[in-house]
């Protein structure tokens, strides 16, 4: 005989839906400066005019000048997993909230 | 074993060893010619004026076109959260879209949006929308400005 769900575990569920709308207000307020420190590592790939990604091979995107929210969001789906690349994910891996928070107030900074 | 089988053998055994490096590394200098898993280079040609129109067409699924979100020239975002796509990297914006259709990336509105694009189809959206200027750039020389 199934047993019924605990409500627990009903109300875990019913938020881990919910979650991803709400991704960009969980977020810490950025600090640009931070993110200047942060973001050498990914200048490797995203700082090349033209570069592309072996596998799967495409240019690796513009994101300078992308709003804090897009950012925060991308960065944190690849740190979940839930949005797919291989280096990404393993990058997204090792950054905190704030770090993350850093690292989009500093690109979305940006201009041409 | 003869001296030529050792030696192809050999040789085999360094590509295998280079090419797990470099899947390893995630990420190699763009090669004339390459011909790895090449998702968005096996898309047609993207044809601007045809993703022009096909950018204002209502979707089917969801009743917008992807400029009542992202702008006419797909850098007016509706939302904060929706990226900026004029002058972003054709083959990028293809496999976004490519990738949005199998469902290996995922976003309430753009899966149901990309389902029932065809290859054409991306391709000239993707044309589209990196012919458009761009409020967009690539990091290149940003830690030296100020």
């Amino acid at each position: 005989m199934m047993r019924p769900l605990p409500i627990a575990a009903c109300l875990a569920l019913a938020f881990s839906v919910q979650a991803p709308a709400a991704l960009a207000q969980q977020t810490a307020t950025g600090d640009a400066d931070s993110g200047r420190m942060l973001t050498y590592t990914c200048v490797g790939c995203h700082g090349i005019e033209g570069y592309k990604n072996a596998y799967p091979h495409y240019h690796v995107p513009k994101i300078g000048g992308q709003s804090t929210e897009y950012l925060v969001n991308a960065l944190t789906e690849y740190r979940r997993g839930t949005r797919k690349h291989p280096t990404m994910e393993v990058q997204a891996q090792g950054f905190s909230d704030q770090d993350i928070a850093d690292i989009a107030a500093f690109l979305s900074d940006l201009t041409l | 074993m003869s001296r030529s089988l050792k030696t192809s053998l050999l040789g085999f055994a360094v590509a295998l060893g280079a090419g797990a490096l470099l899947a390893a590394c995630g990420g190699a200098p763009a090669e004339p010619g390459f011909s790895g898993a090449t998702i968005a280079s096996a898309l047609p040609a993207g044809r601007i004026a045809e993703g022009e129109l096909r950018a204002n067409e209502k979707g089917a699924a969801t009743g917008q076109s992807c400029v009542d979100c992202h702008g006419a020239d797909g850098n007016s975002p509706l939302d904060p959260s929706y990226p900026k796509l004029g002058g972003q990297y054709r083959d990028y914006l293809a496999q976004s879209l490519q990738g949005y259709r199998s469902g290996e990336r995922d976003h309430p509105l753009m899966s149901n949006q990309a389902r029932d694009l065809d290859d054409q189809q991306i391709a000239d959206l993707a044309a589209y929308f990196a012919s458009q200027p761009a409020q967009i750039r690539d990091l290149h020389g940003v830690h030296s400005i100020n």
